[in-house]
């Protein structure tokens, strides 16, 4: 199912190591990316990309606008459209490596250079995300990474992976995935149910 | 490295030389309120002070016949069905040890209508590289005052060029020009580049007025003291005019003293205008500059600008009324500097992590053309040594 490529470049690398990387943005309130996006990010002189899911979107604090909010009534409609529909955001996003792309295939797990400061991250557009989810592999690195809130990132990558298939192979990749966190967390039945609880009720999480 | 240990003795000095010289501004802001009690009126003090007319006096004469100590207030409410369009500029300036040879000038803007609608932003970089651009006459890279010029000229013309969008938009609504400084042409007459700079200037100012555009000039904690002269020359009896008005008491205060002392919150002075060769210059062109003081801060906490407007603009008095209600408005929501004008520069502005990510970008370009550029070593090692 090929859909056109629609990516949106969110900002430069600040900091990185090889288990993640934090991204300065400055980018309107709706072009900011939600919580489970998949994004990439070029490595090794641009040869590859290393593929990584946002984690964490922090506010960096504005002067300029708590500033401005002791003033500001009602009636100062115009500004407050400004603010809200106009100026950017400064955030930090925080994004967890999940594999990269050699010249064939995807490749799950960590990758062999986190990316250079002040490179561009580029949101994965759909194609990219159906074939990185193709195998529930991508969802080791998460498990294994402890800074990462994993109970709640992977259901909501899963899901975000599931309605860019048909309909009718949802199921079969909702199994898929399920049936890999329970090989994978066999020891771990707390967190194992905490996933699949959201998997089994998959509307919870839409808001 | 400094160390701050070393200059202990020093600070001390300075933090009581400070103190010093604010009683010293205490007692000399009193005494030229004390010269402004009972001024002559405006034509006396024009026909009084006419003997330093021609000898570039920078004092203020009157320019309406409104009392030397008047004040006019506006209402305190956000204007209604009138568009502010304010412009910044922000710059890059080239370095000679840098890995690449560039500048760059970003221009930025906001459309402010007062009609409920979300303000529009606006900016414009450009990148020079060209060895015209790059170089001056005699072979070394331009400095930044040529690269300030040409920033000052794109801003006045993209301001042209937004203003007369929003007239074809707006036919009837008043509209506002700002830049953030003076309106008044602030560079000396020196060299051709500065005199086609300053044509082109005037032709915008021209082509606002035949748009229907009031430029408007806003100077933050103004450095001027056009109205002490004025008060020291008044003080000065008619056959000592010339011989003494160099003998200013007021030298070292500014005008904005004496109007936190005098201006009540959300209040202008008269309109003034400045007899200089520059203004002599911006007459000639029917774009004579006039200046008043407004007060945008609140009671306890004054904070004085400069508002600079075109001679011609004036006796529209309903236009400046909206103007000075705009202002106050726009300055009230950000506890004293007007909204617009902050936007502006946000938008402009180029930051360090922006001029890294360009250089990056070029770099890369060229490392993909088979060129590999190098910053001097000085340069690399005061890179090395500035991330300490």
């Amino acid at each position: 199912m090929a859909t056109p490529r629609q990516t949106l470049t969110i900002g430069n690398v600040l900091r990185a190591d090889i288990r993640g990387f934090v991204v300065a943005s400055r980018i309107p309130e709706p072009e900011v990316p939600t919580f489970g996006t998949f994004v990439r990010a070029p490595i090794q002189q641009g040869r590859t990309d290393l593929i990584g899911l946002v984690y964490n979107i922090s506010l960096q604090d504005d002067p300029f606008l708590k500033n401005l909010a002791i003033n500001l009534d009602q009636a100062d409609e115009e500004i407050i459209r400004d603010q809200r529909e106009n100026r950017v955001i400064p955030v930090e996003i925080s994004v967890a490596a999940v594999g990269y792309r050699d010249e064939k295939t995807y490749r799950y797990g960590l990758p062999p250079q986190p990316p250079m400061v002040l490179y561009r991250i580029t949101v994965c557009d759909a194609d990219e995300v159906r074939a990185i989810t193709a195998s529930p592999n991508f969802m080791r690195p998460l498990l294994e990474n402890r800074d990462v809130p994993a109970a709640d990132l992977i259901p909501a990558a899963i899901r975000r992976a599931a309605e860019l298939l048909p309909e009718a192979a949802r199921e079969a990749f909702y199994l898929q995935a399920g049936r890999y966190l329970a090989h994978y967390l066999g020891r771990d039945p707390i967190q194992l149910e905490q996933i699949l609880k959201q998997f089994s009720n998959p509307v919870t999480f839409q808001a | 490295m400094l160390h701050i240990e070393c200059l202990q003795t020093e600070i001390e000095a300075w933090s009581a030389f400070a103190q010093h010289k604010q009683e010293q501004f205490t007692e000399k802001v009193e005494v030229a309120h004390g010269y402004l009690q009972s001024p002559p009126p405006p034509v006396e003090i024009r026909a009084r002070l006419a003997p330093l007319l021609g000898r570039d006096w920078t004092g203020a004469l009157p320019a309406t016949e409104a009392p030397l100590d008047a004040s006019f207030s506006a209402p305190a409410r956000p204007p209604d069905d009138v568009t502010l369009i304010a412009v910044d500029g922000s710059q890059i300036f080239p370095d000679r040890h840098a890995a690449i040879l560039y500048y760059l000038i970003q221009v930025g803007a906001i459309v402010f209508r007062y009609n409920g609608q979300t303000p529009i932003p606006h900016s414009r970089p450009a990148l020079y590289y060209q060895d015209s651009d790059l170089f001056d006459a005699q072979g070394y890279v331009v400095s930044a005052e040529k690269v300030n010029l040409r920033r000052l000229t794109q801003e006045m013309a993209y301001l042209c060029e937004l203003a007369t969008d929003e007239r074809r938009a707006a036919p009837t609504t008043p509209l506002f020009a700002l830049t953030d400084g003076p309106l008044l042409w602030a560079y000396p007459e020196r060299g051709q580049d500065i005199e086609r700079a300053f044509q082109a200037y005037l032709e915008a100012l021209g082509a606002l007025q035949q748009t229907g555009v009031i430029p408007v000039g806003y100077v933050d904690r103004p450095g001027g003291r056009a109205f002490l002269e004025l008060l020291w020359a008044l003080h000065l009896a008619p056959e000592e005019l010339v011989e003494r008005i160099g003998e200013n008491p007021f030298q070292q205060l500014r005008d904005y003293r004496l109007m936190e002392r005098r201006l009540p919150p959300g209040a202008r002075t008269a309109w003034f205008t400045r007899p200089t060769t520059i203004n002599r210059r911006h007459s000639e062109a029917g774009q004579e500059i006039w200046f008043c003081y407004l007060n945008v801060g609140e009671a306890g906490h004054p904070v004085i600008a400069r508002v600079e407007a075109p001679a011609w603009a004036i006796p529209n008095e309903s236009a400046m009324l909206t103007l000075h209600t705009a202002l106050l408005h726009q300055a009230r929501v950000l506890n004293g500097y007007p909204y617009v004008l902050a936007r502006a520069h946000e938008e402009a502005l180029v930051t360090t992590l922006d001029k890294k990510a360009l250089e990056d970008v070029l770099q890369r370009q060229l490392m993909e053309k088979g060129l590999v550029p190098q910053m001097s070593e000085k340069a690399r090692q005061k890179a090395y040594l500035g991330k300490r």
